[in-house]
């Protein structure tokens, strides 16, 4: 990884720590500075309220005319994270072709933030959560209150 | 001839209007004068033509009005300061000068006994800035040349002297280590616009070496223009290499031509060049190559194609083809010049020998690994069939040239509406909750392969070899066996 790579994850942390999205902590470590470790409470109102995530951001050696890969360590019942164990996301500017290079990371915890709000069912990952999502909100706020309670609590 | 006295009323209003314009000249000698250039920049560009030019330029910075101001014996009191403007060369009509210059005049007259210059001054900067209220300028054709000059030069030197914050490295950078791009004016440093577009040309990435900003091209607005690549010339600007730039407009002009199912590539396999065509002129001298080539939505020769209808024909009679060439099937490489025939793609027979396209069992050796390796290591878009490797990402694929929704694993055509339902359906055996399968790319560290989109026939393939050889295997010791009893 290039010094105006390094240069620009070290700023990017500072912007963050200085002005950190609400219910987020940053867990950085200055060795491996191209991978944090994100703790998201679930916004108050959300399907997700009461539960804390853990998240992973890992920076590609091209950062950041590559995007940052996303991925929820923490089980998380959503249309737009895979239901696997990697908690992968693919949408809006994490997707390559979307992403510019002066996008910054806390675009992408607002992104995720407001996902967690509002998902977003016409750009899913997981179909059949999409699918409740739209068709049975009520099934679907069940499930994903009772993964928060599985697994994130 | 004796220096005025430093209390001289006119001495203090000089020294004071120099401390305010350190630029200003001043001579305090009997009777006093001072001299100073105003830069003319008006806010709204004046166009400005030159000779009887149709087309006019905008110009933002034109060259400086001097002002040269003498004070006599009795300013301000009892006589007016003596002005004298000018441009070099004389580009400001008469009339206007005698206009400002009358107006300094006024100016005393309005404010009788008192110190007036620098109000003058000021009156002069701000009737600049709307260019002295003139329109437009025709001016003699041989001042063409250093206006336009003087204009860029001046523009250059102010974005300099300017401070830009790099969007992408998202550090302070002086003007002069940056670039403004020429069609939407977006700045970043020259650092990141090199770093950027070189990895995106390596890479072979070429559909992406556009601006960086997040909104530029996005909004549909009527001003706002349409997201393009940037033109080779404008590359050599930044500047990036020439190698760099050669390989970017080759690489967009051969991703062009592959799109074009009426381009065939040259059979000898130490060439592969494409085939003489007018439609994709090769590409010469990249310094020359200006914006609107190679876009996507416009042929890169700026003449029409040959209506196809009326096709033009020779002296003798036979139809003209691009080229220079008169027949369907013949062909010729722009790289070898070898001449072969477009349909079976051997060298060329003449036009009386039938022939049928070549087929696969005869390709040479060399081809038939290549075409391995592409089986084994890509996969094709359903639309436009060009491989695709995945370097990075998803098993839910956007095709590079064409845009089209495919899935790398098996090659379907995927709904762009609902890319991953693919990768939901249980049916879908092979790619079944596979979506992120090798996100780091074909080769990623973990060991896994892709195996081609023809992973599971190949697995097919060999488990049946394996059967085989254990079945021969088997037999070989029954025989063994048999014989060691008799």
């Amino acid at each position: 990884m290039s010094t105006g790579a390094k240069k620009r994850i070290m700023k990017e942390y500072g912007e963050c720590m200085a002005d950190t999205p609400p219910g987020m902590k940053i867990n950085f470590d200055e060795q491996n500075m191209t991978e944090w470790e994100v703790l998201m409470d679930g916004p108050d109102g959300s399907s997700y309220a009461g539960g804390h995530f853990k998240l992973k951001i890992t920076f590609p050696n091209e950062y950041p005319f590559k995007p940052p890969v996303v991925s929820f360590k923490t089980k998380i019942y959503h249309p737009n994270v895979s239901n696997d164990d990697k908690g992968s996301m693919c949408l809006g500017l994490l997707r390559p072709d979307e992403w510019k290079p002066p996008n910054k990371v806390v675009a992408v915890l607002r992104l995720i933030h407001n996902l967690l709000v509002e998902p977003n069912p016409d750009d899913s990952i997981e179909p059949s959560i999409a699918n409740e999502y739209k068709e049975n909100r009520k099934e679907f706020d069940k499930n994903a209150k009772d993964w928060v309670k599985r697994y994130a609590k | 001839m004796t220096a005025v006295d430093l209390d001289d009323e006119r001495a203090e209003e000089l020294t004071t209007l120099q401390s305010i314009y350190p630029e200003l000249t001043i001579n305090l000698s009997e009777p006093p004068s001072a001299s100073i250039e105003l830069p003319v920049a008006p806010t709204v560009p004046l166009p400005v033509a030159f000779d009887t030019e149709a087309a006019s330029h905008p110009l933002s910075h034109l060259p400086p009005l001097l002002l040269e101001f003498i004070l006599p014996l009795g300013y301000p009191a009892d006589l007016p300061p003596q002005i004298k403007l000018s441009a070099s060369p004389s580009w400001i009509p008469a009339t206007v000068l005698n206009r400002l210059m009358d107006e300094g005049r006024s100016l005393w007259e309005e404010y009788p006994g008192m110190q007036m210059l620098f109000s003058y001054i000021g009156s002069i900067q701000e009737a600049a800035e709307s260019a002295f209220g003139l329109n437009n300028l025709q001016l003699p054709l041989q001042l063409k040349d250093p206006f336009l000059d003087f204009n860029s030069k001046t523009k250059r030197q102010m974005f300099n002297q300017g401070t830009f914050e790099c969007e992408v490295c998202l550090e302070p950078k002086k003007g002069s280590a940056c670039y403004q791009l020429e069609r939407c004016g977006h700045v970043f440093c020259i650092q990141c616009l090199q770093d950027g577009y070189n990895a995106c040309i390596t890479e072979g990435n070429v559909n992406n070496v556009k601006c960086m900003a997040i909104d530029c091209g996005k909004a549909t607005g009527a001003n706002e223009k349409k997201e393009r690549l940037l033109s080779p010339k404008e590359l050599l600007q930044i500047p990036l290499e020439r190698k760099t730039v050669e390989r970017f407009a080759n690489l967009k002009r051969k991703k062009k031509m592959e799109m074009d199912k009426t381009i065939v590539f040259c059979p000898r396999s130490w060439c592969q060049g494409a085939m003489r065509t007018d439609k994709y002129p090769k590409i010469t001298d990249v310094t020359q190559m200006d914006d609107f080539y190679l876009q996507d939505d416009e042929p890169i020769s700026s003449t029409p194609p040959q209506d196809q209808a009326q096709p033009e024909l020779t002296a003798d009679g036979i139809e003209k083809r691009p080229g220079g060439i008169t027949s369907d099937r013949l062909a010729v490489c722009e790289d070898c010049s070898l001449a072969f025939c477009r349909t079976c793609l051997a060298s060329w027979h003449g036009d009386f020998v039938f022939c049928a396209p070549r087929t696969a069992q005869e390709l040479t050796q060399d081809e038939q690994a290549s075409l391995n390796f592409i089986h084994l290591n890509t996969s094709a878009c359903p639309t436009c069939g060009v491989p695709t490797t995945k370097s990075y990402g998803c098993n839910h694929m956007t095709c590079f040239q064409c845009k089209t929704h495919f899935c790398y694993l098996c090659g379907a055509w995927l709904d762009p509406n609902n890319p991953y339902r693919h990768f939901d359906d249980p049916k879908k055996k092979f790619c079944y909750r596979r979506l992120m399968d090798l996100v780091m790319g074909d080769q990623a560290d973990d060991g896994a392969r892709f195996g081609g989109r023809r992973g599971a026939e190949l697995e097919a393939a060999f488990w049946e070899e394996e059967a085989r050889r254990i079945q021969d295997e088997e037999d070989a010791a029954a025989a063994a066996e048999v014989a060691r009893q008799a």
